[in-house]
């Protein structure tokens, strides 16, 4: 599991620019769905035919997309200034070394913030070194977005730090349980969607197109594990967490009951989740058309949209036990 | 119909946003002795179809109208539980922390293998002994308070998951002039509106399949509505909420006379379709008073009117005190009025009502 | 249609029948009866066959309404108390000039409407105390005065629900540009009329939209009813380029041409729609600009990500002083909408 959670953080994707990660996946995927299709927003859509044509739709979504920084302006000294693509955390980006997809690498830093103003992005600014306004356009354009640069690392024994962690490692749960699920009954739909980071944009078109009866997320949610934390009550190792409630939606009652029940079945930790902040796709698949049961599985994660996102493997293995209980039961 | 049976029937009823199984089986039979058919859908909507009675002469289909109002109500869930066994808070909805010290609250606890059960719960707040002048100046917040089941941690962890619900109590209470406050009038009060012109509609005779809808998830962004308007792709719609009535507190233009249904005006609304209900309230001779909405109306109507292609849809508010309280208060005549109106709108609507729509 | 004509219209965001009707019956007579329709939201939807039926489906929307203030009630005295539809900075309200009601001409049997003159009046600076002044009066703190002499007469003149806007007649300004209210987004819906004898290469839809400004509500059901492939919304953005505004922090020049989005709040261009736009310009030697900055929101959020999705980008008019009374933007950068626009759909 680890190398392709390795393979996947490694990935230039940023927000809106998921053409990468998408490539990459789709050859992953290649004989383990009966059709492969890519739409208007860039979603990749893998389709698992069932066996039996009343099966119901179930729709597994993993976001491929990182937060990132937008190139807005360039200086005439040659430093870029950028805004952010979803909720970039200041304080953990100042020095930060980043990467464009063309490989040009930059770092972030900060012009002196005058007493009583509070620092902003309108203060950072990236260092690509360019020399001149005309050097740095010859290298980005307005418009390119740059990310945390790739560093996937084992932590101790079981844990695993990377800056695109959000939501990579679920796209590697996502490829790996549908490398090992036989054909079921039902019909089992993994997209790996885009532009979750700026409001699940990605998986609400896909979810209009799949017209799934169950809709599950996969993501990363936060922890209360660590100094002076104290929500949600989630800990890392302690397993899959199935998520209850966040800000974003509410899981259906009944599909949590059986998304623990499955976790049961295939004899792995679980844990219940109740996030008072953040949202998944499940959000938006849960109010496409006519309206779907849905619900999210989560990877528990410390330090969640900072250049150093830490997983358990132990949680991941527990989520994929889970799933491919569900999916056969 | 028998308004404060009703009132005491719901406000007992256990539906916090997202988890309306409960209510949405105890609403079910009371449409189905009104309507021809009623079915709960993913998301727990309560849809229930009154066909038409009457044909339209020009042979046209019969126009398809969705009346909505929601069943779900704000809430607390368990986020965590201690080592003392009292439970950490997370809310459903917006849960204003005032009302909270001191309350009494229903814990939903499902027990992994054994059946539910509904636990007795105090929000514990500290005594006045102990609390500083500085203590006293500012307002408790949720995270400072808990849930009190007073039984051991064994037992509680025994019972009770992270996850479960917790609702308020509040039950419907009489007060002076057929006023009566009771928890969750916001909105299922407006259910008894439907409930009311659904009976009106036995006697009467209307060319328009009604739909009839308690939407879920209201209290959390109109989610319930957004999917039930697809699903059903109305022709127009009515959305029915409880409005904020005038109390001591409030501010100019900002509330509304509790003694009178109002209906709103404002970009959101289509203002011929306003002028048709207007004209069916003045015809009726039903009091009625208007507010207005920049844009938002912060009800299910928001998501009504965008859903499919759009749907021109008016929104009648229900005058109410002391919204997301545990004592909202309001003029059971008034529920009566809403209804009465209601009815008279469906009766009214003949063939051609759109005709003059965007002129 | 001129520019002016449609800037002279009133429609704030709910109540565009005014451009409606005026644009509805320009459409039909460009594109004959059938190709033409009023949706349930009240959008105007004009449909052009294409040459080429293997080309994108494309739809463009620029948006009808304007933002303005309605009435809500009045004072004992006689003032209007309003409220905004629309963002209104009420900064901008102060000592300013509003039509109240809208000016309908004659038709049939119906004599003419005209609006009432309002103003916008606060305390004399003389009254005002250290405090007054640094306070910013908030919109529930202005009144409209049309010299009622009561609360029954200003309700029984204006009652509650009358539309307001700014009272701005369309003047030349400057060098090129112009001044006027609504220019967002009637600069959008002038240039679609001005499209609509484009010798379109795709089936194309032209969408007048409505209720842009509180929320994109009427782009929603547009969409959804047509399904295009390609989705352009055709803007007024906000400029900021004026003073000592930082470089980094301008959005868009008046007078660089059109303004091509990568990304606003609402959405984020499809990347290889944005390329070809940026390389059509170059090639066609329209002036051009990329819209620097992510700011704002437009149609461009919702045409996106209705349905399965669709391919988005937004081509902006940049204005100044966007969403006041008196906006400023350049007449060749309307041409360069127009011509960039132009070269998309025959291209």
């Amino acid at each position: 599991m680890f190398d392709l959670i390795k393979q996947m953080a490694d990935l230039y994707g940023a927000t809106g620019r998921e053409a990468g990660v998408a490539d990459a996946i789709e050859a992953l995927m290649k004989d383990k769905a009966d059709t492969i299709t890519r739409d208007a927003l860039g979603n990749l859509i893998c389709e698992k035919k069932g066996t039996d044509p009343n099966g119901k739709r179930i729709m597994l979504s993993a976001h491929m997309d990182h937060i990132g920084f937008v190139v807005v302006a360039v200086e005439k000294e040659g430093f870029l200034r950028v805004m952010p693509v979803g909720g970039i955390n200041l304080a953990v980006s100042r020095t930060r070394h980043i990467y464009f997809s063309n490989g040009v690498q930059g770092v972030i830093s900060q012009e002196p913030v005058p007493a009583g103003e509070t620092p902003a992005m309108k203060h950072m600014f990236v260092d690509i070194g360019a020399e001149s306004k005309e050097e740095a356009l010859s290298m980005i354009e307005l418009g390119d977005v740059a990310v945390y640069s790739n560093d996937c690392f084992r932590l101790g024994k079981n844990r695993v730090s990377a800056p695109a962690m959000d939501d990579r490692v679920a796209c590697a749960l996502l490829i790996s349980v549908m490398q090992a699920l036989p054909q079921t009954k039902n019909t089992v739909i993994a997209v790996f969607s885009t532009q979750e980071e700026v409001g699940c944009r990605g998986a609400k078109t896909a979810a209009y197109s799949v017209q799934p009866d169950i809709g599950i997320a996969l993501d990363v949610t936060g922890n209360g594990d660590t100094p002076e934390t104290k929500q949600p009550a989630v800990k890392l190792g302690d397993g899959a967490a199935v998520k209850i409630m966040d800000r974003g939606s509410i899981s259906n009652p009944e599909l949590v009951t059986e998304l623990l029940a499955a976790g049961k079945r295939a004899g792995v930790k679980t844990q219940r989740e109740v996030l008072p902040y953040g949202g998944t796709d499940a959000s938006t698949i849960q109010l496409s058309r006519g309206g779907v049961v849905a619900g999210t599985i989560s990877i528990p994660c410390r330090y969640v949209h900072s250049a150093c996102e830490v997983i358990d493997l132990r949680d991941v293995e527990a989520a994929k036990g889970l799933l491919l209980n569900y999916l056969q039961a | 119909m028998d308004i404060f049976k009703y009132l005491e029937g719901m406000a007992v009823q256990h539906g916090p946003s997202g988890a309306e199984g409960e209510v949405s089986q105890w609403l079910k039979p009371q449409f189905e002795a009104l309507c021809d058919e009623v079915t709960i859908d993913a998301l727990y909507n309560v849809v229930a179809v009154k066909k038409a009675t009457r044909k339209t002469s020009d042979g046209s289909p019969a126009p398809r109208v969705m009346i909505a109002a929601h069943q779900d109500e704000i809430a607390l869930m368990v986020s965590d539980i201690l080592p003392d066994g009292t439970l950490r808070m997370g809310q459903v909805g917006g849960v204003d922390p005032r009302i909270l010290p001191a309350a009494t609250v229903t814990v939903h606890a499902k027990p992994d293998g054994k059946e539910p059960q509904k636990l007795l719960g105090v929000i514990g707040s500290t005594p006045p002994h102990l609390l500083s002048a500085a203590d006293r100046q500012s307002n408790y917040t949720r995270e400072a308070l808990f849930v009190d089941l007073g039984l051991p941690v064994g037992e509680v962890k025994a019972l009770v998951s992270i996850g479960d619900s917790i609702t308020l109590q509040g039950p419907a209470t009489k007060l002076l002039n057929d006023r009566v406050a009771s928890k969750t009038m916001d909105d299922r009060a407006c259910i008894g509106c439907l409930l009311d012109a659904a009976e009106r509609l036995q006697k009467m005779s209307h060319i328009c399949d009604i739909y009839f809808v308690a939407t879920s998830q209201e209290e959390v962004g109109s989610k319930g509505a957004m999917t039930a308007a697809y699903a059903i792709n109305p022709d127009l719609a009515v959305a029915l909420d409880v409005g904020h009535a005038i109390i001591p507190q409030s501010r100019p233009d900002t509330c509304l006379p509790l003694d009178a249904p109002a209906l709103t005006y404002g970009p959101f609304i289509q203002h011929k379709l306003l002028d048709n209900m207007k004209n069916v309230a003045k015809n009726h001779a039903i009091k009625i008073n208007t507010e207005f909405a920049a844009s938002s109306t912060y009800t299910d109507a928001d998501n009504i009117i965008i859903a499919r292609t759009g749907i021109p849809t008016v929104l009648i508010s229900l005058p109410l005190k002391y919204m997301h309280t545990t004592v909202e208060t309001l003029d059971t005549k008034v529920l009566s009025e809403c209804g009465r109106l209601l009815a008279h709108f469906i009766v009214d609507l003949e063939e051609g009502w759109d005709k003059e729509l965007w002129n | 249609m001129e520019l002016k004509q449609l800037c002279e219209l009133q429609g704030i965001s709910g109540r565009e029948e005014l451009v409606r009707a005026a644009i509805y019956d320009h459409c039909k007579n460009a594109l004959g009866d059938e190709n033409v329709m009023i949706d349930s939201m009240g959008n105007v939807i004009a449909h052009k066959a294409g040459r080429d039926k293997s080309a994108p489906h494309v739809m463009l929307s620029a948006h009808m309404d304007e933002v303005g203030l309605m009435v809500i009630s009045a004072t004992d005295d006689g003032h209007l108390r309003v409220r905004a539809v629309g963002g209104i900075d009420s900064r901008v309200l102060v000592s300013k000039r509003v039509k109240v009601g809208y000016a309908i001409p004659a038709k049939d049997d119906k004599p003419e409407v005209k609006p009432l003159n309002g103003v916008i009046g606060a305390m004399a600076i003389h009254l005002q105390t250290a405090e007054d002044r640094k306070t910013v009066l908030p919109i529930s703190q202005l009144f409209v005065d049309i010299g009622a002499k009561d609360k029954d007469e200003a309700l029984s003149k204006a009652p509650a629900g009358t539309p307001i806007t700014f009272d701005t007649a369309l003047t030349p300004f400057g060098q090129d540009k112009i001044l006027a209210r609504a220019l967002d987004d009637r600069v959008g819906c002038y240039n679609m009329l001005r499209l609509l004898d484009a010798d379109v290469k795709g089936d194309t839809d032209f969408v007048f939209t409505c209720q842009e400004e509180v929320g994109c509500r009427g782009a929603i059901g547009a969409t959804y009813r047509l399904m295009p492939d390609i989705g352009i919304a055709l803007e007024g953005t906000t400029a900021n380029d004026t003073g000592d505004m930082p470089d980094a922090q301008k959005v868009c020049t008046v007078g660089s041409g059109v303004a091509i989005s990568f990304m606003d709040n609402a959405s984020i261009a499809n990347p290889e729609l944005f390329a070809s736009m940026m390389k059509l310009a170059k090639d066609e030697g329209i002036t051009h600009q990329v819209k620097m900055s992510v700011s704002g929101g437009n149609e461009g959020g919702v045409i996106q990500r209705t349905g399965s999705g669709v391919k988005t980008c937004v081509l902006s008019v940049p204005c100044r002083y966007i969403h006041s009374p008196s906006t400023v933007c350049s007449a060749n950068d309307i041409e360069a909408q127009y011509q960039l626009t132009k070269a998309f759909l025959e291209k």
